[in-house]
């Protein structure tokens, strides 16, 4: 094997955690490269999931619950720094019964015991919170510091950062098989060979792939589908708090929750299923998720259905994973079921001193970014009429649904980590998100696209993985 | 100085309207798209006539410019070349029919690569791109005959799926649907399923149209509402002639008009 490492630390993964750990090593002398099998980053878990940063997870005293204690606290200055958005709307979960009230009591006990603020709500008290809610319940419990954050955006922020400060980023390079010699491991990808001093396996639902081709421990993970339902910002704006149905041992349970974009999701569903790719949806269990989510907002009604998704999750009988193999000492494993955004911050600081516990020896760099430049959004602009002065584009409305210009679809395809998809735009802008569902922009989409990528309208990835044309 | 009414779309409808209306006020007309016509098109010789129309009846235009959002008296617009607010007196908004989504649909399954509104594939067809070998276009309205002829005109299979009992002229293959439509595909998309009379039908297909609807758009950027208040809506029930079209825009105008207590 060659001598020379080309790299400190390898991540395999781009989803939010691998993004995550890559932002902070890049403002340490560790040499970082980031390998990721799509075409785009946030693929997996962390495209499908609800956008909550959660203040509360269960599990007092477990390093899952600390992180997420460790990470709340920073998430207006973090995301303010990296453009990324975020509001700490809180939550309300609710009691729909004397049963779920008994559990709610029992639940705040545990929010407590995790360190996190809550409080036991009147009927009439949750409804003054949120009016939505319905009628009939119980009791409420609210949860102050859950915030919404578009989980997108954060990863590709975090992605950005990286590469802003010298992380390499290997889009659509899969990871095929890794051979220890010593203090090194070759990374073999369906590109090449890289050489390496440590891996970081943040691949979510392959994590068990990954390690097992490293040499590492039999992991044993797999998909756990949840289906999603949209919801039109006409309802959207309305909607002022996160709404959770009460935890039961099962399962958290559906969630209301408005989004950054102004949509809300309903959702998800939970099923543990064995086919990684199976990211279909089903009449009945999308009315499934509405009938539940009507009872605790009656006014959802199925004309505000927008669109409908699924996703699966790294589910695994260890729901949170951050240390080192028990067998490759240079084997680092970072997963999370459902918790990957909430943690993000605190586990990237965390896997940076277990790297450093293992030998990586690597310090903070005088001179690391840690501050993205702000693309300003025309529909979320407080002063619209000033920013054709920046540039000019922004007087060019291509999504008149999300109002999203020309000016922030190119910021989405230039620069590091840039799309190299309709999809990816979509995912940098939220553009197509609204309620036409880019019927009036996704031929313009496509056009800006294959533009900037050098291809044909036809020939230019719609998604991922597949293009607009056959 | 008095505010003028401003119409959004400058459609055959918008200029119906605009036109109309111009007869008892000052009428500012705006489209996002630089040239008039909408979907008939700017080159349409009638598109022609309704232009002169209202440009004659003091209709004053603004080409490439998208309404953003309105608030009662004013109405910020997006280009060509700034974002400023526009003072408006009233609203109307001729902004047009967009295809039935996959959710007001129903459709489920997975969502891979290869499924396009059809107004979307209207307009990649229109710039010579060929899509697919075998297309299943859903809904058979007025927007499914024109992508059909310019998808076979390129080459490619069509298959109709419809609710209605007539085949289409336009369709190398029909299947009737009389439930549910799944999307097959992981990559790309691979079949539909749909609920045919009796069973499921299975039609193998490297490419989806959505080509239902109508519906009217609305929604936005948030700045429209059935409830917006100063905003009258004038958009069809469903896709039709230039003649059809400006002429609803022109009854919706005259009633509104001697609604609203005549010329002023």
């Amino acid at each position: 094997m060659a001598g020379d490492p080309q790299f400190d630390v390898l991540i395999v993964g781009g989803g939010v955690l691998g993004a995550a750990v890559a932002a902070r090593l890049s403002q340490t002398s560790a040499r970082v490269v980031l390998v990721e099998a799509e075409t785009d980053l946030a693929e997996g878990a962390s495209k499908g999931n609800a956008g909550v940063a959660v203040s509360y997870y269960g599990a007092p005293g477990t390093q899952e619950t600390r992180l997420i204690n460790a990470s709340n606290p920073r998430w207006e200055a973090l995301t303010r720094r990296l453009d990324v958005p975020y509001r700490r709307l809180g939550g309300l979960m609710v009691a729909l019964d004397a049963d779920e009230e008994r559990r709610l009591e029992e639940t705040l006990a545990e929010v407590h015991a995790c360190g996190v603020r809550g409080e036991l709500l009147t009927p009439g008290q949750v409804r003054d919170a949120e009016p939505l809610v319905s009628e009939n319940i119980a009791a409420g419990l609210l949860l102050p510091d859950e915030g919404v954050i578009d989980p997108m955006r954060l990863t590709i922020a975090f992605a950005r950062l990286a590469a802003a400060n010298g992380v390499t980023i290997r889009l659509g390079e899969r990871v095929l098989g890794i051979e220890h010699d010593g203090d090194l491991s070759s990374v073999i990808t369906s590109r090449g060979r890289l050489c390496t001093r440590f891996v970081v396996n943040a691949a979510g639902v392959e994590a068990d792939h990954v390690s097992a081709v490293a040499g590492g421990e039999t992991l044993h993970t797999w998909p756990r589908k949840g289906q999603y339902v949209v919801l039109d910002r006409a309802f959207g704006e309305k909607l002022t708090k996160i709404v959770f149905s009460t935890h039961t041992p099962l399962t958290k349970g559906s969630n209301v929750v408005p989004t950054t974009h102004g949509s809300v999701l309903l959702g998800p569903t939970a099923l543990d299923i064995e086919d990684r790719d199976d990211r279909a949806t089903d009449p009945e269990t999308v009315a499934g998720i509405l009938e539940k989510a009507r009872r605790l907002v009656p006014a959802i009604a199925d004309a505000y259905v927008m669109k409908t998704f699924a996703a699966n999750r790294p589910a695994g009988d260890e729901p949170h994973r951050l240390r080192i193999d028990a067998k490759q000492p240079r084997l680092v494993h970072l997963t999370d079921r459902s918790a990957g955004v909430s943690i993000s911050p605190a586990a990237a600081d965390l896997a940076l001193e277990v790297l450093n516990a293992a030998g990586l020896d690597a310090g903070d760099r005088h001179g690391a970014l840690d501050v993205l430049p702000r693309v300003p959004r025309l529909r979320t602009s407080s002063d619209p009429v000033a920013l054709t002065e920046i540039d000019p584009l922004y007087g060019q409305v291509v999504c008149v649904c999300e109002q999203v210009t020309a000016a922030e679809i190119n910021a989405a395809l230039t620069g590091p980590a840039a799309a190299t998809s309709v999809d990816g735009v979509r995912k940098r802008t939220g553009a197509a998100y609204g309620r036409c569902q880019g019927s009036l922009c996704l031929a313009g989409l496509s056009f800006l696209t294959a533009m900037k990528t050098g291809t044909g309208p036809a020939s230019v990835r719609q998604t991922a993985r597949g293009t607009v044309g056959s | 100085m008095t505010a003028p009414y401003i119409v959004v779309g400058a459609g055959p409808t918008g200029l119906g309207c605009a036109t109309e209306l111009a007869a008892v006020h000052p009428v500012q007309l705006i489209d996002r798209i630089p040239v008039p016509g909408g979907e008939a098109g700017w080159s349409a010789p009638q598109i022609n006539a309704l232009v002169k129309d209202a440009r004659r009846r003091g209709v004053r235009f603004r080409l490439g410019g998208t309404a953003l959002r309105w608030e009662p008296g004013r109405l910020l617009v997006a280009g060509p070349g700034r974002i400023e607010w526009l003072p408006g007196e009233r609203l109307f908004y001729a902004g047009g029919l967009r295809p039935a989504t996959a959710a007001d649909l129903f459709i489920t399954g997975d969502r891979p690569a290869g499924i396009l509104p059809t107004t979307v594939a209207h307009h990649l067809l229109a710039a010579q791109q060929r899509l697919w070998d075998r297309v299943a276009v859903i809904g058979d309205g007025p927007w499914a005959s024109v992508v059909a002829e310019q998808a076979r005109a390129a080459g490619t299979t069509v298959i109709a799926i419809t609710k209605g009992c007539d085949p289409p002229p336009w369709a190398d293959e029909v299947t009737t649907q009389a439930g549910r439509i799944v999307i097959v595909g992981r990559d790309r998309v691979s079949a539909v399923r749909v609920r045919a009379p009796q069973r499921w039908a299975v039609i193998p297909c490297d490419g989806v149209v959505l080509a239902a609807g109508p519906t009217p758009n609305r929604n936005v950027a948030g700045a429209l509402r059935d409830d917006s208040q100063g905003v009258a809506f004038v958009q069809p029930d469903e896709p039709g002639s230039v003649a059809e079209h400006s002429e609803i825009g022109r009854r919706t105008a005259r009633s509104w008009i001697a609604a609203n207590g005549g010329a002023r």
